[in-house]
């Protein structure tokens, strides 16, 4: 692993963070989830990227 | 007056909901995605180090050109998706939870009401669109060579040219749908049907809005400017301009139950 | 001077008619009540007086020429439920609303401040609606039919979703508003109606079938009720009572009857002569003041 490619990929790493952290706060604040909201939060922790993305379109509920 | 208030309203509920950090984060992510496993898949084939005796990995580094339109294409894939996703509800929701009602009792103009909602969107998917084709551009750069800011700029403008026809027949749906599944599921057929039948018939309809992006590839190729992508311009705008006032209109007379 | 005339107002979906030809008119200052059974076509006339649906036949006239523009300018109103946006707090709404109703920040600003003073909502006006009850959200519902300081405030069935407590507030709310403005509600309740409104507007299936001040509607009529109670309920009364001709319709209720009468002094002897004939054992016999049951009961069955 050389220096660009830490460079490459620690932006993307950030990106990922904010998005769980948004989606973890968003979650917190909603009053109601299409299903558990502890699903929801093993859901945007565990699956990388494709997990807080599927909450913003399928799991919040207005 | 009434049109800032609603626009502003839009603007905030898509801040509140997060959609004005997650949308440009999750349209980053698509658009570095390919040109970053391009550029390491022969490390990364390294390393897991399966290769058999003898046989010779012969991997072609993409060139700029290429690398630059894969982050395009990506986008005009799952980009399409997230931007419908997101606007699938700009009216279908308001009308189907009820809200509609209050906000009809008051003297709101249709077209305020359509239009508002239809730029703030627009703003929202431009904005994401901007920045993460920007940083494209930059991994681009750093890994496979230059492309000239004015080339990048000019391509993002008429990339989101394609998107705001897109959001127009979304709202256009909206109009008449209560059901936000149906709206993006008819949304994304059409939009399907106009590419496969502007690619069938390319020759013909040249002037086709989903042609854009080939145009767009085309000019990252040759560094010229197809004259037709300006025909496709104007056809998608005065496709974006029909979807609106049909959508104000259908609005209108729609039956409230 | 009336503020609102309607005349012939007609709504048709499809084949079926759910408001036929009403016509009548709205004075300042009053509070009308618009009663009926559910399905009678309330919500359909409120939305169409409120300028949001269009009528398919009759007119509709705000009775003063500068009232020229839409009538959504000068007519406030609440759904029978209500709903907000929900991520936004009580006053934000309320600003929100005053704005689209053409008032500038500042003046929607102020109005929602001393709106939801009125509604008794300032504790939570800082508060997401979502948390709000259902009680807390009719009375936002109230404030935002005010916020444009309407001329005509119409309100569609405003208490029967609401407990008790909250029922009692909102009356004495809509007899606090009815100082300044013209209120029309819709409600099935006929006790509401009774209690706060002037003039009574009787719908049943689509068609306006009375109108005029409570005091006139009941006069009108000229029923009554009596009420009857017994030591022992006797065989077959309600079949005798009703064989009575001056006697319309008999309720059965907890402790004997009520029967509406046409001719108060006529059906008061044949009633008697029919008790002293059966030598039923009265313990009860009263004659009570005619109520818009009644009324109601009457026309409808009729």
């Amino acid at each position: 692993m050389d220096a660009t490619l830490i460079q490459l990929l620690l932006p993307l790493g950030v990106l990922q963070l904010i998005l769980i952290v948004i989606a973890l706060i968003d979650l917190r604040k909603i009053d109601e989830t299409n299903g558990p909201k502890w699903m929801w939060v093993l859901i945007i922790i565990f699956f990388n990227f494709i997990g807080p993305i599927i909450y913003f379109i399928i799991g919040r509920r207005t | 007056m009434q049109w800032s208030t609603i626009f502003k309203k839009e603007l905030t509920e898509h801040w509140r909901s997060f959609k004005w950090i997650w949308v440009p984060i999750v349209f980053i992510m698509f658009a570095i995605m390919d040109p970053l496993t391009m550029y390491y898949f022969p490390i990364i084939m390294d390393s897991v180090g399966n290769v058999p005796e003898g046989a010779t990995l012969d991997f072609p580094t993409p060139s700029v050109a290429e690398a630059m339109i894969m982050s395009f294409s990506q986008l005009g894939l799952l980009g399409v998706l997230i931007a419908v996703v997101v606007s699938m509800g700009l009216v279908s929701k308001e009308v189907k939870s009820g809200v509609y009602e209050l906000v009809l009792s008051k003297p709101v103009s249709f077209t305020n009401y359509i239009t508002a909602k239809y730029v703030a969107a627009l703003m929202l998917i431009a904005f994401s669109l901007a920045v993460s084709l920007l940083v494209g551009w930059y991994y681009v750069n750093i890994l496979f060579g230059t492309i000239s800011l004015v080339q990048i700029t000019v391509s993002i403008l008429f990339f989101i040219v394609y998107f705001m026809m897109i959001l127009g027949i979304v709202m256009l749906f909206n109009s008449f749908l209560k059901s936000q599944g149906l709206v993006a599921f008819l949304s994304i057929i059409t939009v399907v049907i106009l590419n496969v039948i502007s690619s069938i018939y390319s020759h013909v309809i040249t002037w086709s809005p989903t042609l854009i992006s080939d145009y767009i590839n085309m000019y990252f190729y040759s560094g010229q400017l197809e004259t037709e992508i300006w025909f496709s311009t104007v056809a998608a705008v005065a496709i974006t301009v029909m979807c609106l006032v049909i959508a104000t209109i259908t609005l209108k007379n729609r039956a409230i139950d | 001077m009336t503020l609102m005339s309607v005349e012939q107002l007609t709504k048709t979906y499809q084949s079926t008619t759910v408001v036929n030809e009403l016509t009548f008119s709205l004075e300042p200052g009053k509070c009308v009540a618009l009663l009926g059974p559910n399905g009678a076509g309330k919500t359909t006339t409120l939305r169409m007086l409120a300028g949001f649906i269009k009528p398919t036949k009759g007119e509709i006239v705000f009775n003063e020429e500068r009232f020229s523009r839409d009538v959504r300018h000068y007519v406030g109103y609440l759904p029978q439920y209500p709903v907000f946006h929900n991520w936004m707090s009580g006053e934000e709404f309320l600003t929100y609303v005053g704005q689209l109703a053409y008032l500038t920040k500042h003046e929607a600003k102020a109005k929602a401040t001393e709106l939801l003073e009125l509604v008794n909502l300032s504790d939570a006006k800082k508060q997401r609606i979502s948390k709000y009850s259902g009680g807390m959200k009719q009375r936002l519902g109230i404030a935002q039919a005010l916020i444009h300081d309407p001329k005509l405030i119409i309100l569609d069935e405003p208490v029967s979703s609401l407990d008790p407590i909250g029922r009692r507030e909102v009356l004495n709310l809509i007899r606090e508003l009815k100082k300044d403005a013209t209120i029309l509600f819709s409600t099935h309740i006929l006790n509401d109606a009774e209690e706060v409104s002037e003039e009574i507007l009787l719908m049943h299936k689509g068609e306006m079938i009375k109108q005029g001040a409570i005091s006139e509607v009941s006069e009108t009529q000229g029923t009554t009720s009596i009420h009857l109670s017994f030591e022992e309920e006797p065989k077959f009364i309600e079949e005798r009572l009703k064989e009575i001709d001056s006697v319309f319709k008999v309720n059965r209720e907890e402790e004997g009857f009520i029967v509406a009468v046409h001719d108060i002094n006529i059906a008061r002897s044949q009633l008697l002569d029919l008790i002293k004939h059966e030598e039923w054992e009265l313990t009860r016999f009263e004659i009570g003041k005619t109520s818009l049951e009644d009324v109601f009961m009457k026309a409808v069955t009729e």
